[in-house]
């Protein structure tokens, strides 16, 4: 078991490297920073002095080995487009985006196995048969789109909801959250619907086919045969049942809800780190786009190896196999 | 957003209703410093401009008129310019403005850390007669000295000597980077980059306050349906750009205005003057045909301007004659006609020049500097194709362009110019000279065009007294330009701002946004 979770997390950093430079080899298609941090009137000397300064004359594999040391130690640099720390800036912008995504993946379980199940046990049901078809929207219009419609009718037509941004903001030490304000708590709806939509859908649809899938099985019959209660049926036997293979797909979701609420952030101009890396793009920042690949690729790979460690745990066939091998 | 909410708790507990001077506004791109000296750039310079104040300003008609100086003369015989400061002058914290200030920032914009000490190449030395008064010694008579240092922005020595920020530092930032110390008639009481900037107005400003804010809060928004949404639902009051697509719509709504204007901004299309050979498509190493004059103007008849601005720019940009628009100091009257739309003749130059079947070759383009900038070029293409000449398009994001351009990698590519000095000699400098990295020459004159008379006319320009006399030397300058074709000038880019109609706000054509000329009803 130790064995195989060191071998995993070797196998991790190699991904990390890995994916680090192939960001850094990147950055030269994105474009040249320098004609953003001076001005037109500046000087082909300006230019080159500017180059040397920052380091980027150097070859690409200087400049990622450079920039891996100092992140070892915690140093990711300066932004060019902010001149401030970028680890001051991730850290800022990190709890919009967490906040964000807590709120839009509880919404997407929640709603996901409610309507999962509903569809699954009702699946005739004219409500179920609507639920399905309006789930195929969700399924395949562009969070983009959703997100533009939604402004479209909540705030600008009827004027409910905020357009952009995250409201009033308390901060509780380092952290700020916007839970606490009632405009705080407004701001979050129209963005974590857009976001949660797609995984709400996603989940919806796989607790359904689990469920007809587990419903046909003969220990639900021969529960029902016993005289047990329908309700414990569905939720004691069927459920739980389902629960595996949701679990799994549900913990993979939420590494992405965090990396691709680019689009969403950009939508609503919501102040998170998926906004932060858009315009670091945009800026050609590279220390911004680098450590913020980094954080994301980190954020992959421990929840892989996390949940391949579950594995273990939940498929208790796993370690019988392995167990046999071994004797 | 914090302090909205705590002005909207103070104004429950007095029981009066929300604060109409509260104003909100949204540009797309944010700042990247509050230091004046560090980047010379409009997004920069143009936010600045409500904090920080220049010994002059431009008013509302881009006229030069006293800020911290309240009169200026020449010294001599064009030695330099003597400049009389304003008495009783505080920064936002308390402390008074003097001449000190005045040499402190001269130092500090002209050093070898500043982004802006271009602007002081003219100059020789700046001298403190007393407290009031300062001299400026220029190396050369410079008639227009005054009118180029309108975003030189004081600082005040105590303040940035106190918080280690003496020098502009915009690789790794500074005290200034984040916080402001100005004049101005706004002082920054929040700031988080790339979120929101939170203007107040300065208790102690000279000045008369035109306008009846009494909070102000920018936030960058770069998404432009996003802006476009927020200035519908009054999230925000105004906003700098309006997509042009969007202006009809937005300008039906009663709710909201669209004001639009003309840019400093021109247009053009600019040439491989040096190269001997084309690099692109499968005409790639036969000679260069836009080395001739005429292959030039045939370009310049083939292009339909008009069109382009009423399908592309929906009617929201006037057609340029020269490198600089009508309203630049030094715009030539005598060349004000551009060339006509006449495909006949674009064939006939053509086959004069030798290519009766024309030729092919590559046009670079950026798609996200310029207004529709890609779907301009792609305009452009299919005019040319009717004269018979055929162009390939590349378009890239500008962050990819600058480098094409300053390695020679195209045959005719997009540019547009906006001259810092509001004045005719600027793109003169830049764009027409024969590069010179020494002299500082043509920098952005990627084609290397070249003209002995205009080489020999800039420094004369430059230093000339008399208005008449040095506008005869433009008017000439523009007359070569116009006859060698050395750009094409296409349009002078339309400014197409959103304002929620109770707000009353002037636009300025360098296209910075004046928070002291807002009021809102």
């Amino acid at each position: 078991m130790l064995a195989y979770i060191l071998r995993r997390a070797a196998q991790s950093v190699l991904v990390l490297l890995v994916v680090g430079l192939i960001a850094f080899s990147m950055f030269r298609f994105i474009g040249d920073p320098i004609d953003n941090m001076l001005g037109q009137e500046a000087q082909q000397e300006d230019i080159d002095r500017l180059r040397t300064e920052l380091g980027l004359d150097a070859p690409l594999l200087v400049q990622y080995v450079r920039f891996l040391s100092s992140a070892v130690q915690g140093d990711f640099g300066v932004s060019y487009g902010q001149g401030r720390p970028v680890a001051d800036i991730l850290a800022e912008r990190a709890p919009a985006t967490l906040e964000l995504a807590l709120v839009s993946g509880t919404l997407a379980i929640s709603f996901g196995i409610v309507f999962g199940v509903f569809t699954a046990i009702r699946r005739n049901g004219f409500a179920a048969q609507a639920i399905m078809s309006l789930s195929l929207i969700g399924v395949s219009l562009p969070t983009f789109l959703i997100g533009i419609l939604l402004i479209y009718v909540f705030s600008v037509e009827l004027g409910w909801l905020p357009s952009f941004g995250r409201g009033e903001t308390v901060e509780l030490g380092w952290w700020t959250t916007g839970f606490a304000t009632r405009s705080g708590l407004l701001a979050l709806i129209l963005p974590s619907i857009t976001l949660g939509l797609y995984q709400m859908t996603l989940i919806m649809r796989l607790v359904r086919s689990e469920m007809l899938e587990v419903l046909r099985q003969d220990y639900i019959r021969f529960a029902r045969a016993r005289g047990l209660r329908t309700r414990t049926v569905y939720f004691r036997h069927a459920l739980v049942n389902t629960l595996v293979p949701v679990t799994t797909v549900i913990g993979l979701q939420l590494g992405s809800i965090i990396a691709f609420g680019i689009v969403t952030e950009t939508v609503f101009q919501w102040p998170g780190l998926g906004l932060l890396f858009v315009n670091a793009i945009q800026f050609v920042d590279i220390p911004v786009m680098a450590a913020y690949l980094m954080l994301i690729s980190v954020m992959f790979v421990l929840i892989n190896l996390f949940v391949d460690v579950l594995y273990f745990f939940i498929d208790p066939r796993l370690r019988v196999d392995r167990s046999e091998a071994s004797a | 957003m914090r302090q909205i909410g705590m002005a909207t708790a103070l104004c429950a507990l007095m029981g009066t209703h929300a604060v109409a001077e509260e104003f909100k506004w949204a540009g797309t791109t944010d700042p990247q410093t509050l230091d004046p000296h560090a980047v010379n750039s409009a997004p920069v310079l143009g936010f600045l401009n409500n904090v920080y104040e220049g010994l002059v300003r431009r008013g509302k008609d881009m006229t030069i008129e006293p800020a911290l100086a309240t009169s200026w003369e020449p010294i001599g015989e064009g030695e330099g310019w003597r400049f009389k400061l304003r008495e009783g002058v505080t920064f936002h914290d308390g402390a008074a403005f003097d001449a000190e200030d005045v040499q402190f920032s001269y130092e500090r914009a002209s050093g070898e850390a500043a982004d802006t000490r271009s602007w002081f190449s003219p100059v020789a030395s700046l001298e403190v007669v007393d407290p009031y008064t300062i001299d400026i010694k220029t190396n050369a008579p410079n008639p227009i000295f005054p009118d180029s240092i309108a975003n030189w922005m004081i600082v005040d020595k105590g303040w940035a000597e106190a918080n280690a920020a003496a020098t502009p530092n915009k690789e790794e930032g500074n005290f200034a980077t984040l916080n402001a110390n100005g004049t101005g008639a706004f002082k920054v009481t929040a700031r988080e980059p790339g979120l929101r900037t939170v203007l107040e107005p300065h208790d102690g400003w000279w000045g008369e306050a035109e306008h009846n804010i009494t909070r102000a809060e920018f936030t960058p928004i770069q998404n432009p349906a996003t802006a476009v949404a927020a200035l519908l639902s009054g999230d925000v009051d105004f906003i700098n750009p309006v997509p042009i697509q969007d202006a009809a719509r937005l300008a039906s709504n009663p709710d909201v205005n669209v004001i639009q204007g003309i840019e400093a901004r021109v247009i053009m299309l600019g040439f491989g003057h040096e190269a001997a050979e084309l690099k692109y498509t499968g005409d790639a190493g036969k000679p260069n045909p836009f080395q001739d004059a005429k292959v030039r103007q045939a370009v310049a008849h083939a292009v339909n301007v008009p069109a382009i601005l009423q399908t592309i720019m929906r009617g929201n940009a006037e057609p340029a004659s020269q490198l600089v628009s009508p309203a630049m100091r030094g715009y030539s009257e005598a060349n004000a006609a551009r060339p006509a739309y006449d495909v006949e003749a674009a064939k006939a130059l053509l086959a004069e020049a030798g290519y009766p079947d024309g030729f092919s070759f590559g046009l670079k383009c950026p798609n996200n500097r310029y207004l529709n900038d890609e779907a301009v070029c792609q305009g452009v293409v299919s005019m040319l194709a009717q004269a018979g000449i055929t162009a390939e398009l590349d378009a890239m994001p500008v962050q990819n362009y600058w480098p094409e351009l300053r390695e020679d990698n195209f045959d005719m590519y997009l540019l547009g110019w906006s001259p810092g000095t509001f004045d005719a000699e600027h793109p003169l400098r830049f764009l027409a000279s024969t590069p010179n990295a020494e002299k500082k020459l043509g920098s952005w004159n990627f084609g290397g065009y070249s003209n002995a008379r205009i080489d020999e006319m800039l420094p004369i320009i430059q230093s000339e007294i008399d208005d008449t006399k040095r506008q005869a030397m433009l008017d000439e300058a523009a007359e070569i330009l116009q006859d060698e074709m050395a750009y094409v000038p296409l349009y002078v880019q339309p400014l197409v701002w959103g304002v929620r109609s109770n707000v009353e706000m002037t636009q300025r054509p360098d296209n910075f946004f004046i928070l002291r000329w807002v009021t809102v009803n």
